[in-house]
């Protein structure tokens, strides 16, 4: 029993993780129809940028976090003006896009800080633990950030102007700037909204796992996992299967094992998919 | 509409002609088809900052003279991808070059995937791979360059025994074939020495080790091999273990990178009690080697330790070229290397093995060291003797 | 039934071959001559290659005729190339028109109930779910060792033979990839010209289609068993190219490269299938020399011509005959205007 809450809790920070990532991933495919390749690109930048100012420029963790939600929050606007709007309206040619800069990201990194690991730990690294059942400090605060983060996602979507200007975008991007809303500034806004929260996940997480230039590899395979079974473009979805996706992968790895872990795991969301084509909260997306 | 596919070849034609052009001075070119992007770029990094150590080392101190003249080595790395088709196709690019003398690669897929390419080429290869058919009597002329665990997991296991009590091990290890082949020969020996061996294997990607630290845990071992984990891999693995609450003596049993194993996880205290093979037992004289790298390249060495073995392999084969009197005949220099004794100026002295393992007798094998670290402290290595096939 | 007369009613509104097919097939054809002009095993080593990447990206081509962006390839160039291996190390079959024939069918049959539990998703859902099955794949690749040699893959594949003649050296290889590119492209113009008017149709508005009474599933269904089909010879190729059936030969990220070389060369042309993998496998090729940066050179490349070259390499050549020939575009231009600026 207590293994089987433990690894509950594992699922459960697992699914915090995920969440930070698909939020961001929905949001650019939700609002610019985008799927953005380069996702994984923004979370390995924000993971060296927080380290470089925190463990070379010795800033606190804190400073450092918020540096390197800004440098990927510039970035992504950036790359959104100057490359992605160009090619916008072509769903390829925006992966093409996507995809490129991602391996041009990464290149970057690995020539600028080198192919190994450095050493970028969390500042709280105690462990809560009762009996067989733990939860590290710092699991707990990447949770609290992933809450805050849902928090003001759905606030911005749902409850402010500039949401509901988005929503509208999301639905007919001519329409809604015949409408006269400032679509040259939101987009951008939007697509380095999400980059920023990829950047933040970065520099959250990788000091909890391991900070090295090809970690945002797997982060792709797992928003695309988590954004699938969600329903494209819909944040509440992609909450929900983040969670989903974190709690079978802890249950099928601890009970059936590694690899068999991962293979349940796809095949449990293709099965789901084949029930549901549009994903567990597909409906609501092309509606909101 | 064959010149206009010519045409599209044009650029590689030049590239080899021009190459080509410079062949009529005594040159031995080493080629390396080396892994230079994603994952496990870091060690094709020291595969290729090795051989180009060499390489000047040999040019400044004239010690390949081939019929009176003095020659110089050239080096080409081609990235190849960790993959067998990027290792294939690198291999026929350094082909077309007219290379015949190669050095690496780093891994098991790159090195299936190079091998029939070096045979049809007739080249001459000195490899790493963990493989249990790393070589083999169907590629005459391809040597290893040092023992897999069935060469010095038994001792690292002894000493293991000596300093802690435990009698079931839980061996974990990526689900690919640079992972299973390892993991597969540690518990035979884990085995041999009396300690009831588990293996768990994780999917390469996986980022959160958490529900497989869980899953070792619950059959309670008394001590955990990482095998040949990658280092990133391996550091949060030994970081999620003492979260979750693990005490017990682990062990890595599957190549260097402790120090990267170090600073992911939080520090040799996360590390704890930890026993890993270190490919060379540092000494004075491979500190030597290391000084002679920053005074010779005007930067220190490659991190990555297996630094040092290709040193050691690439000093081998300019050795065979030497003796073979020949910088382009890989079957005698081929032949030179099988009577060459196995040694090292800076690294020590072996003697050749692998009959009994691979069905041929040209793995290196030389001495090694165990690296020890107890209750976080760094121990000084223990130095172990070459292994022997006896 | 009913709709094989489209085709038939507008058969005669345009030649049953373009101009791209055409130059296409020549091309591919003009391979078999490569190992009689040089014996320089580089040139060799790319042709073949591209050869092979080009075929796997048919697997691409064939999807987007009907706007279906597939990651599926590397999966079923897997199950071709496994399936070979399978027959020649197991079962001692090395007639390379029998493992040809295996290459291709046993992947095609497997697509169909694959394809009709997936082919129901659309846009980008089929996008995603083709890469979750690409990994898929992968894992099962080395879960079931006993058949596919797991984490080792199948080594010692004996040399395949044609009327008993052994293929075993470098042109003997490049023949052999000559000879499966030939007939995966040869099958994918015939296939995607026989129903081009009903692809046609499912790619602008494949509701639409349905309800005049077009039976979408059937031709997706269809177009979906021939791309993996055409996948499996390239695996074929791979395979044979190695002497050796592994698990990294077929690694899910692979496919992004597949849909790389359709996209950038032009997706509106069978021409440009070819043309992108010719650019970019030489360039990938040429990139390697330096060393870590070769990705991010890469990368660059594909940026820069998405944005320069709209509609792919073969797009802009297009656009740029046609404006200066005026209208009236003649000899290789003048077929498939309408799908080269459909997306405009």
């Amino acid at each position: 029993m207590e293994g089987f809450i433990a690894t509950g809790l594992i699922g459960i920070s697992l699914g915090s993780q995920y969440t930070l990532l698909a939020l961001g991933f929905t949001l650019i495919f939700g609002i610019l129809g985008v799927v953005n390749f380069a996702h994984g690109g923004f979370y390995v930048m924000g993971g060296y940028v927080a380290y470089y100012c925190s463990a070379v420029l010795g800033l606190p963790y804190v400073v450092a976090l918020l540096i390197a939600l800004a440098a990927t929050f510039v970035l992504g606007w950036l790359f959104e003006v100057l490359i992605l709007e160009r090619v916008i309206d072509d769903h390829q040619a925006t992966l093409m896009v996507t995809m490129g800069f991602y391996l041009v990201l990464a290149t970057g990194i690995l020539v600028i800080f080198g192919a190994e690991s450095p050493e970028f730990s969390f500042p709280i690294s105690g462990v809560w633990r009762v009996g067989d059942v733990y939860f590290p400090y710092a699991n707990m605060v990447v949770l609290g950030a992933c809450l805050a983060a849902i928090v003001f996602v759905f606030w911005l979507v749902y409850r402010t102007n500039v949401g509901r200007s988005l929503r509208a975008m999301a639905e007919d991007r001519t329409v809604a700037s015949a409408l006269g809303m400032p679509t040259k500034i939101l987009f951008p806004f939007a697509f380095a909204l999400a980059t920023g929260l990829a950047g933040l996940t970065g520099a959250l997480v990788t000091p909890i796992l391991a900070l090295a230039p090809h970690v945002g590899d797997p982060v792709l395979a797992f928003s695309f996992l988590t954004v699938i079974l969600g329903g494209l473009g819909s944040v509440t979805g992609a909450t929900i299967a983040a969670f989903i996706v974190g709690l079978i992968e802890a249950y099928a790895a601890v009970y059936l094992g590694g690899s068999k872990g991962a293979l349940t795991l796809f095949v449990l969301v293709l099965v789901i998919l084949v029930i549901r084509p549009q994903g567990l909260m597909g409906k609501e997306v092309r509606r909101a | 509409m064959i010149s206009g596919l010519g045409r599209l070849f044009c650029g590689t034609l030049l590239a080899s002609a021009a190459l080509s052009a410079s062949a009529f001075a005594c040159e031995l070119k080493i080629g390396s088809p080396a892994v230079l992007s994603g994952p496990a770029a870091q060690w094709g990094m020291a595969l290729r900052g090795a051989l180009e150590f060499v390489a000047k080392e040999t040019v400044e101190e004239k010690r390949l003279v081939v019929n009176g003249e003095t020659c110089t080595v050239s080096v080409v790395a081609i990235d190849s991808k960790y993959t067998a088709e990027g290792a294939a196709s690198a291999m026929n690019s350094l082909a077309a070059e007219g290379i015949k003398v190669i050095v690496g690669a780093v891994g098991s897929p790159e090195v299936t995937g190079m091998k029939p390419i070096a045979t049809r080429n007739r080249m001459v290869a000195m490899v790493n791979s963990f493989a249990k058919d790393a070589i083999g009597p169907q590629w005459p002329n391809v040597f290893h360059i040092g023992p897999g665990p069935s060469g010095w997991a038994g001792p690292i296991i002894d000493k293991g025994l000596e300093l802690y009590k435990f009698d079931t091990v839980s061996i974990v290890a990526p689900n690919d074939q640079g992972g299973t082949d390892i993991a597969g020969v540690n518990a035979e020996i884990f085995k041999q020495k009396g300690v009831t061996p588990t293996e768990e294997y994780y999917q390469r990607g996986t980022t959160n080790f958490a529900p497989i630290v869980t899953r070792m845990l619950a059959a309670k071992p008394g001590a955990v091999d990482l095998a040949s984990s990658p280092a990133g891999d391996a550091g949060i693995i030994v970081k999620q273990l003492r979260q979750a609450g693990f005490t017990g003596p682990i062990f890595r049993l599957g190549g260097p990178g402790t120090e990267e194993i170090g600073r992911v996880a939080g520090g040799y205290n996360v590390l704890q009690d930890f026993l890993w093979f270190e490919p060379i037992a540092m000494d004075d004289n491979t500190k030597a080697l290391e000084e002679k790298h920053i005074a010779l390249m005007g930067k220190p060495r490659p991190e990555n330790a297996d630094f040092f073995r290709w040193v050691y392999a690439a000093r081998m084969m300019v050795k065979a070229a030497q003796a073979a009197q020949s910088v382009d005949d890989a079957q005698k220099i081929a032949d030179a290397m099988r009577t060459l004794p196995v040694d090292d100026e800076n690294i020590g002295a072996g003697h050749w093995i692998g009959q009994k393992f691979f069905g041929i007798n040209q793995e290196m094998s030389y001495p090694f060291a165990i690296g020890v670290i107890q209750a976080g402290e760094q121990q000084p290595y223990v130095r172990a003797e070459a292994a022997n096939e006896g | 039934m009913s709709n094989a007369t489209v085709s038939r009613l507008l058969e005669r509104r345009s030649p049953f071959f373009s101009g791209y097919e055409w130059v296409t097939l020549a091309l591919v054809l003009a391979t078999f001559a490569v190992p009689f002009l040089t014996v320089n095993p580089q040139i060799m080593s790319q042709t073949n290659l591209i050869l092979i990447a080009a075929t796997a990206a048919l697997g691409v081509y064939i999807m987007l005729r009907m706007d279906l962006m597939s990651f599926a390839v590397p999966s079923f160039m897997a199950i071709g190339g496994y399936t070979v291996a399978i027959l020649s190390i197991r079962l001692g079959i090395t007639d390379v028109f029998v493992l040809a024939a295996a290459a291709f069918i046993v992947p095609a049959l497997l697509a169909i109930p694959l394809g009709w539990l997936i082919l129901r998703l659309k846009g980008v859902y089929f996008v995603l779910v083709t890469f979750v099955l690409t990994e898929i794949v992968q894992l099962l690749l080395f879960e079931a060792a006993p058949l596919t040699g797991g984490a080792n893959g199948l080594v010692g594949m004996p040399a395949v033979k044609i009327f008993g003649f052994e293929l075993w050296d470098n042109s003997h290889v490049l023949l052999t990839t000559a000879g499966l590119a030939f007939t995966g492209f040869l099958i994918t113009a015939i296939f995607t010209r026989r129903y081009r008017y009903e692809f046609a149709a499912i790619e602008k508005n494949d509701v639409l289609a349905e309800s005049l009474g077009l039976a979408c599933w059937k031709y997706k269904a269809l177009a979906f068993a021939v791309a993996a089909g055409v996948s499996g010879l390239a695996g074929f190729a791979l395979v044979n190219m190695l002497m050796t059936a592994h698990p990294t030969s077929f690694a899910p990220m692979s496919s992004v490269n597949y849909i790389t070389y359709t996209i950038v060369g032009g997706k509106a042309s069978i021409l440009g299938t070819l043309v992108g993998a010719i650019l970019l496998v030489s360039a990938t090729d040429y990139f390697a020399l330096s060393g870590e940066l070769s990705p991010g050179l890469y990368g660059l490349l594909i940026i820069v011509v998405t944005l320069v070259a709209k509609g792919g390499v073969i797009g802009m050549l297009t656009k740029t005959v046609q404006r200066l020939r005026g209208r009236n575009g003649g000899g290789l231009t003048n077929p498939k205007p309408a799908l080269a600026e459909g997306k405009s």
